[in-house]
């Protein structure tokens, strides 16, 4: 079952990325309309696939890098797909596809290594806290988009270069007001997970906080955007200023990610390989 | 007004007429080939076109008429007896009612007839062949123009048919392609430009500087795009005052209208005779501060410039002068002119479509008529047969039928495929007069008025 939905998954999102562009090229309803099916067909058939998966395991499969990645992009398609019923920005589409895809290339390359899960680390609180983590981390990545976007369009604008592109976006205060609920989505997630974090280590290991490359880097990037908001809120800093330290917030995360996935040992490590 | 051709029109009334007797025309002159001096005298006011079209129909040889007057066209579109020659008619008339020697007008008419005069139609409802090509103005002209005609029962079938057909393809020409979609003025493209900066500019203000035409009109525009509030100063104040009444604004004093910029999202310059720059860089430090960094939009339409051009590089600060709008503007012309082609093809299918529609519905009375005689034969000689054989059971009652059916259906196939391909054809010259010589070889009965609509 699960190879079949994955498959069905990996066709879907091509065909969503596919679309998703055509749909930046010739904004005629048609092709948005069908990189958005292509969307939910990708993920409830991805959806499908990890449930079908979590069952043989025991536990929530998200315990492996190329599993992580196939989690991240099927939450980032999810919360593409709520967001667009409110604010319908058919651009961020025209990104959650690839990333879907790769996402399920990397799901069917590669089934990572949850049968090694030591069995206390098999409870309810990796369902909350990896989920909590991974939705912190997909409204960190549309932040991000909406501020790459954010910034070309300023440019344009600035530099009175207002080609045919510009007038398909949204304005720039929506794409702010955007980045700004997102971060604050992220953030509040961000935080949540960890502090199901500490719960469950304290509770399950009876020692809150270990220090090992996944919690520093965690705390690194949680004090970025606490940054970033905090000067939203105070001071007001928005536009192009927002946009490039969301930017970087997000490229501080990706790196880390990627970078402790691979290298780094400790607690994390040990559990998600 | 000369009644010489009514006696032409009559008869044809009388024995109740069917499309194929009929002709279309549209004969009038727009502002591509009259000038505006002469266009201005043969305008009719839009509360008398229905008077003129019924006017039309009483005097002319005409079945239908409507009468378009705008500032760009005088149009008379109608329906006449086929043959019937009506463009001298029609030119003379439209000219006398606005008492003007014809020759004057027959210069500058044209005459489309038949499909063109579709199509024609077609293209002005559509607003192709306007003078700003996709204004949406039009349409609600002709719309208008078109119900006072039929209010005054100068429109009937044809014509209805006509227009109806020409606001729905409008209304496809709007949604399908982007012929009307983006501003082509320079007051227009600054909205347009503000749209792209602030997402809702129902909860922005405009500042005018400066109580100039342009800024005045530009402030139109943003009123219309739903701008909440507008500031205006002026180095006279009374014009300040004037201008801020007719906005529902408020003005403030030229010397103290600094104080009130951090108010406003969108500025509009249109200062003319100023030494130097009203605003600079250093004026708008503090104002940035106090709006803690929230874009502000610089309309600059004064000559010579109101806005250093360097404020422009402050953080969330746009500054657009009259040379960078009108190129916004031309640009959004050259895409209309390309999206007016995809126009003009789905417009000439369409009156395609439409003209082959009529041509069917002209002749389908005849094919009826000659499909109901020849089956009529068919059934009574097949009964006559049946009768005089003895023993018929019911399977070679059944080969009979299909093939009395057969006879019939081949011989009836290629008069039908004939006439309904003349019937496009040519349009349909050729098929009104084969139908007529139908009607007389197999003697078919004329009934006019129960023909099925299309084809």
């Amino acid at each position: 079952m699960e190879p079949l939905l994955l498959k069905l998954s990996l066709a879907s999102y091509l065909v969503a990325t596919f679309a998703g562009a055509w749909s930046l090229v010739r904004p005629d309803g048609l092709a948005w309309r069908t990189a958005t099916g292509a969307l939910i067909v990708g993920f409830l058939a991805q959806a499908g696939a990890l449930a079908d998966r979590s069952m043989h395991v025991g536990t929530i499969a998200v315990t492996g890098f190329s599993e992580q990645v196939a989690f991240f992009a099927l939450l980032l398609a999810g919360v593409y797909l709520v967001t667009q019923v409110w604010l319908r920005l058919a651009v961020l589409g025209a990104v959650v596809g690839p990333i879907g895809v790769i996402g399920v290339i990397a799901a069917l390359v590669d089934h990572g290594g949850a049968p090694n899960l030591p069995p206390e680390l098999r409870s309810p609180w990796l369902l909350v806290h990896v989920s909590l983590a991974y939705l912190g981390n997909a409204a960190f990545a549309l932040a991000c988009v909406v501020s790459l976007v954010y910034l070309w369009e300023e440019r344009q604008l600035k530099a009175h270069h207002v080609g045919d592109f510009v007038w398909r976006l949204p304005s720039l205060e929506r794409l702010d007001n955007v980045n700004f609920k997102f971060l604050t989505w992220g953030f509040v997630l961000l935080t949540l997970s960890i502090v199901t974090g500490v719960l469950w280590a304290e509770l399950y290991f009876g020692r809150f906080w270990s220090w090992e490359p996944r919690t520093i880097w965690t705390t690194i990037i949680w004090m970025i955007y606490a940054i970033l908001l905090h000067g939203r809120v105070t001071v007001g800093w928005g536009g192009r200023r927002a946009a490039a330290l969301t930017i970087v917030g997000f490229g501080v995360l990706f790196v880390a990610f990627i970078g402790v996935s691979i290298l780094a040992p400790g607690q994390h490590a040990d559990a998600f390989g | 007004m000369s009644n010489r051709d009514g006696a032409i029109v009559r008869p044809l009334r009388a024995r109740g007429v069917r499309e194929r007797d009929l002709e279309i025309w549209v004969i009038g002159l727009n502002h591509r080939t009259c000038p505006i001096e002469l266009r201005e005298k043969l305008a009719i006011p839009e509360v008398e076109v229905g008077d003129v079209a019924q006017r039309a129909i009483g005097h002319l040889p005409l079945n239908e008429a409507v009468v378009l007057s705008t500032c760009n066209r005088v149009e008379l579109v109608g329906v006449s007896a086929r043959g019937a020659d009506v463009v001298e008619a029609v030119t003379a008339f439209l000219a006398e009612d606005r008492s003007l020697p014809p020759a004057t007008l027959a210069e500058h008419r044209y005459v489309h007839r038949g499909r063109q005069a579709v199509q024609h139609l077609f293209r002005v409802a559509s607003s192709l062949d306007s003078m700003v090509v996709g204004e949406p103005q039009i349409l609600g002209q002709l719309k208008e123009q078109y119900r006072r005609a039929v209010e005054k029962s100068a429109s009937a079938r044809v014509l209805q048919r006509c227009f109806e057909s020409s606001f729905r393809v409008a209304k496809r020409v709007r949604t399908e392609t982007g012929v009307a979609t983006k501003a082509v003025s320079v007051s227009s493209a600054a909205v347009d430009l503000a749209q792209r900066i602030f997402d809702d500019l129902g909860d922005k203000t405009a500042m005018l500087i400066g109580a100039g035409k342009m800024s005045e009109l530009a402030a139109r525009h943003l009123l219309g795009a739903g701008v909440a509030n507008v500031i205006v100063t002026n180095r006279s104040f009374d014009r300040a005052v004037q201008l801020a009444r007719g906005f529902g604004g408020t003005p403030v004093p030229f010397d103290q209208f600094p104080h009130y910029l951090h108010l406003a999202d969108v500025v509009l310059g249109s200062v003319t005779a100023t030494a130097g720059y009203v605003l600079g860089p250093s004026h708008l430090h503090e104002v940035l501060r106090a709006r803690r960094r929230r874009p502000m939009f610089f309309i600059d339409l004064g000559m010579p410039r109101n806005f250093d051009p360097a404020i422009n590089d402050l953080q969330s600060v746009y500054v657009y002068n009259i040379d960078d709008l009108s190129r916004v503007a031309d640009d959004h012309r050259a895409e209309r002119e390309k999206e007016a082609e995809r126009a003009e093809e789905i417009v000439r299918a369409e009156a395609e479509t439409f003209w082959r529609m009529l041509a069917a519905s002209d002749v389908t009375p005849t094919i009826v008529a000659l499909r109901g005689k020849l089956d009529a034969i068919r059934r009574a000689e097949l009964e006559r047969a049946l009768a005089s054989l003895a023993t018929v059971g019911p399977d070679e009652r059944r080969v009979l039928e299909a093939m009395t059916q057969s006879i019939v259906n081949k011989i009836l196939h290629p008069p039908t495929t004939t006439l309904k391909q003349l019937a496009f054809d040519e349009e349909g010259r050729d098929a009104a007069e084969m139908a007529e010589v139908l009607h007389r070889l197999f003697a078919l009965e004329t009934t006019s008025d129960d023909e099925p609509d299309g084809g």
